[in-house]
């Protein structure tokens, strides 16, 4: 042990030497530790000199040190750029096989950074709670809040700093002669001050705002005052007519993003016609609003829920009417932060955990490329040792050759990503709201540079290790031999393996997405989408109180449309199936069957809608029984319902529905049951049908949706119609206008673009897997030539030597097989919840895939196993 | 093409030229152009173990000073140590740099910048 003998400041300056790089350090590290020892003994007479020699000992390696590896990186880059260019197919196979798992996977991670992992953009956003009532027994996951519901979560909870309400609608918004429909906000006046957003011009919205009687004001969004008041400086103070009233602007938000809805303005909760009635106020039924909360400093959301649960077991113990036991009602609380993305995580991370196995499949195909060339560049690195490169130079220089094919895959896998990004924030945007806040930003570029660094890593150390053992014994043998050759074929074949079962992985994935697609675009929606427009109006109700007024307003739009050429069949309702606006609902009408009692005190539940004449007509649904409405069925005349076909065999399973009635007021009236239609889906495919009751608009006049027939193309109907129904009334605002067809396809949108955005993946793991398992035979053909053309010159068959190729790839194949099954099986339960009636371990798709994935890697080994075949058994034999 | 060779033309630092006077009457070792480096500067230019190692190496590259194979007796000899000469090479770009601070000397002089030189 005699390092451990030798004074304390030799030790030190040994360490100070490892500093320098690592050749540095082999050709000079001895002689400059006796140097120092020298120095220090001369320099020991002093004590000055002893700090001195220190000082000037340590900023010179600090100096220095830098300098050298400056140096050697830069004559490393040099010889790396002329390498590559030498080898212009590797670099550009290499470079473009990363680039696709490098942008792939920094676009998904970016997405799942910004939407899963990032705070929300608000202070303290982990003690924003959004609270919730359910009554689970009814089987409704969420019931909204009513005003007393409000006042009592108020007055008995303490976990909650701040509780404001929420809930939007659609008003339209007159400023001199322009009609705007608008998406309004209403909220209690602590609203922005809890999220801890302050208006950048005037003032929040306060309690006085709220008192009943108060001047009615608004605050304007960034996006609206920037899009729609011209960003006007001045506009605080300007007034617009609103619900017949006016209103002032009193404020400006800053550019937030906005939760739970983007609005385009907001007002207090006095103001709205509908949350402003004294009736609405007082009665526990009115379930409209949303709730959010802070929680009070060292409050969990836990203790949150525990606190709303007291409150609720207190309103079914003294409200028993509102809240029958039965029913199951309880209240909770949880992070807004979790709650908004619920829908998106999985689906995040499964495209995550996709691009991550692509990038896997592609760091292994450039190892297994790199360890290929390095056979090749064998001599070379051998004449280089030869030449006095030292072996820590070499490799640090297959480091650097890595790490130049991983920094161009990263700038062309940033510019893959920034290209695919809007579409990856688009599709995001289908599962939540905070998709707004994806954007290109240096998260992306630090990402791409990571993995780039990271993988180059990976595949350039898996190259470098086995080049270790090479450099000693390359110059005396040939490659193919060698035992370092062995090794390196070894680890090909490992890596061919790991590719076969990644993409098995990746393909068994999408397979059973599009599976699943495929089953859920097979459902049949209950109506023949096709030619079909559907366009949701909003009237100025303020100008249309009376429900004769409405009717009237109605019989003049359909005559209107109905004059148009090219228009089949045309009907008003209150809503239409697949309707976006509709989903939120879900069918809780509530509804009574005469002569049925309530089963177990809960309330039926369905969806309702009125109709005109021509709606079941219009949209194809088909009629079972009875009959569809007719002009008959007026103001004056009985009141009729139709019923779905679910509902029908809900309740009289072993009857005619017809003729028996049902109410949809707790009793006050009765509805009597003239016609069975089928089953529409309402709220898409994948949802089940629930009971559904359609009424005549004739005796309810609940204007929304025109629905319209065409004989052609819809679309190019729908300037008539917009032209046709301002000439009726200028004052009704068109909200939207889409086919039905495109109500169909937006309905699987998310699942859609999921399974091709998997099945994209995994097409390009197929290709890479396969060039993996090619590429690899080649060069085993390549390196056996001798050996096989002494077969053939023995007398060997053309096709023992094909088979025995093809057996040499299709071995590895099958392992890859077989692990990449067992991978599968224990990832794809994650996706259950994305799946429609599709079970996660599918044999079909299992077997399908399996069989795919076989025959390709089959064609992939055959091809060059053929050229096994060119081998001239003369040339081989002269060779040896 | 030998890598390890950088082609870019030499640019000598004042260290780097020190480090060839030293060599310029006998081969020495690392520690011997310290002390050389020190005394011919009387103290001014003190070389640390890494400045000198790294100018080392670039001379070495460039073919200005070579380690040599002669060693001294025996007894003299550190096993640790070696020795380093100028090549004919760095004996040129010694004297060509001297050359050129030469001219320039001569050049202050006429400028009146520095005074004549004081024969003894």
């Amino acid at each position: 042990m005699q390092e451990s003998k030798a004074p304390w400041s030799d030790r030190v300056y040994s360490s100070l030497l490892r500093l320098f790089p690592f050749d540095f350090r082999q050709d000079y590290e001895s002689e400059m530790e006796e140097v120092f020892r020298e120095q220090r003994l001369q320099a020991a007479s002093t004590k000055t000199g002893l700090l001195r020699l220190w000082w000037e000992t340590i900023s010179g390696v600090f100096r220095t040190a830098p300098a050298e590896h400056l140096s050697i990186l830069g004559q490393d880059t040099r010889y790396a750029l002329r390498t590559l260019r030498k080898n212009p197919g590797y670099a550009m196979v290499a470079v473009f096989t990363l680039a696709l798992g490098i942008g792939a996977s920094s676009a998904i991670v970016s997405v799942v950074a910004a939407v899963l992992l990032r705070p929300l953009p608000y202070q303290d956003d982990a003690q924003l709670v959004v609270l919730h009532q359910s009554a689970s027994k009814a089987t409704q996951n969420e019931v909204l809040f009513s005003v007393p519901e409000i006042q009592d979560y108020r007055a008995q909870t303490s976990a909650f700093s701040s509780l404001v309400e929420y809930h939007s609608m659609r008003f339209t918004l007159y400023s001199r002669d322009e009609a705007a429909r608008v998406r309004a906000g209403v909220v209690s006046p602590g609203f922005f001050g809890m999220f801890g957003v302050k208006p950048i011009l005037g003032r929040d919205l306060n309690e006085g705002d709220d008192q009943p009687g108060a001047p009615a004001v608004l605050l304007l969004s960034y996006e609206y005052w920037k899009q729609h008041c011209t960003g006007d400086p001045n506009i605080v103070g300007r007034v617009f007519q609103m619900n017949d009233r006016v209103h002032t602007v009193v404020g400006v938000l800053p550019p937030v993003p906005q939760y739970p809805d983007e609005n385009d303005v907001y007002m207090p909760t006095s103001a709205c016609p509908f949350r402003g009635m004294p009736a609405l106020q007082a009665d526990r039924n009115g379930h409209m609003m949303s709730l959010f909360a802070r929680l009070k400093e060292g409050r969990t959301p836990e203790q949150a829920s525990a606190d709303l649960r007291v409150v609720a077991a207190r309103l079914e113990e003294h409200y028993p009417k509102f809240y029958p036991a039965q029913l199951g009602f309880t209240a909770g609380a949880g992070l807004l932060r979790n709650e908004l993305t619920t829908h998106a995580r999985i689906t995040l991370w499964v495209l995550l955990a996709a691009s991550a196995c692509l990038l896997l499949i592609a760091c292994a195909n450039v190892a297994n490329l790199t360890l290929a060339r390095m056979s090749a560049r064998e001599r070379e690195l051998t004449v280089r040792t030869a030449l006095g490169a030292g072996k820590g130079r070499l490799l640090r220089q297959l480091a650097t050759e890595s790490l130049m094919i991983g920094l161009a895959a990263a700038v062309l896998g940033v510019f893959l990503a920034s290209q695919s990004l809007h579409l990856l924030a688009a599709f995001t945007a289908s599962l939540t709201s905070r998709a707004r806040e994806i954007h290109m930003d240096s998260t992306v570029l630090l990402v791409a540079l990571a993995v780039a660094v990271g993988t180059s890593m990976v595949f350039g150390s898996i190259s470098a290790l086995h080049s270790r053992d090479d450099i000693a014994g390359g110059m005396k043998d040939g490659a193919p031999h060698s035992t370092a050759g062995r090794s390196r074929h070894r680890t090909r074949s490992l890596l061919v393996v790991c590719q076969i079962a990644f993409s098995m992985v990746l393909l068994i994935g999408a397979g059973l997405l599009l599976r699943s697609l495929l089953k859920l675009q097979q459902v049949d929606p209950g109506f023949v989408p096709n030619r079909v427009l559907a366009v949701k109006m909003d009237l100025n109700w303020s100008k249309y109180p009376r429900p004769e007024q409405r009717r009237e307003l109605g019989r003049r739009v359909l005559e209107a449309i109905q004059s148009l050429p090219g228009i089949l069949s045309a009907a008003l309702s209150s809503s239409y199936p697949l309707d976006r606006d509709n989903v939120i609902g879900e069918g809780n009408d509530e509804f009574r069957i005469e002569g049925q009692p309530l089963r177990g005190g809960l309330p039926r539940t369905g969806v309702v809608r009125a109709a005109t004449v021509d709606y079941f007509k219009t949209l194809g649904i088909r009629l079972l029984e009875g009959r569809s409405f007719d002009p008959s069925d007026s103001d004056e005349s009985a009141l009729v319902a139709v019923i779905n076909q679910s509902m029908a065999r809900h309740y009289w399973s072993n009857e005619s529905a017809i003729g028996h009635r049902i109410s949809f007021d707790n009793g006050q009236k009765w509805n009597r049951i003239v016609g069975v239609v089928a089953d529409v889906h309402e709220f898409g495919p994948q949802k089940p049908v629930g009971d559904e009751a359609y009424l005549a608009y004739a005796q309810y006049p609940t204007l929304s949706t025109l629905l319209i027939r065409a004989d052609g193309a819809p679309t190019l109907l729908a300037n008539q119609v917009r032209r046709a129904i301002r000439n009726v009334d200028v004052q009704t605002a068109i909200a939207s206008v889409r086919t039905m067809e495109e109500a169909r396809q937006d309905a699987v949108s998310s699942p859609r673009v999921l399974a091709n955005l998997l099945a994209i993946f995994a097409a390009l793991a197929l290709v890479i897997a396969a060039a993996g398992v090619g590429g690899m035979l080649a060069l085993a053909v390549n390196q056996r030539w001798h050996e096989i053309g002494i077969r053939i010159a023995l007398g060997a068959q053309p096709n023992t030597v094909v088979r025995m190729i093809v057996r040499q790839g299709m071995t590895l194949v099958v392992s890859g097989l077989a692990v990449g099954v067992l991978a599968a099986s224990a990832l794809t339960r994650l996706m259950r919840s994305l799946l429609f009636e599709v079970t996660p371990f599918d044999p079909a798709t299992f077997a399908a895939v399996a069989l795919t994935l076989a025959g390709v890697a089959l064609t992939a080994c055959y091809l060059p196993a053929r050229r096994a075949l060119d081998v001239d058994p003369l040339q081989a034999l002269r060779g040896e | 093409m030998n890598p390890e060779k950088d082609t870019e033309s030499l640019a000598l630092t004042p260290a780097m030229f020190q480090v060839l006077l030293a060599l310029g009457d006998e081969e020495k070792h690392g520690y011997a152009i310290l002390k050389d480096v020190e005394e011919q500067t009387n103290g001014d230019v003190r070389l640390s173990t890494g400045t000198l190692y790294a100018i080392i190496k670039r001379l070495v590259i460039e073919g200005a000073i070579k380690e040599c194979r002669n060693r001294p007796p025996a007894d003299e000899d550190d096993q640790r140590r070696r020795y380093y000469r100028l090549t004919p090479a760095g004996r040129d770009l010694a004297v060509a740099e001297a050359e050129r601070m030469e001219r320039l000397v001569a050049t202050a002089r006429e400028k009146h910048l520095l005074r004549r030189l004081r024969t003894a």
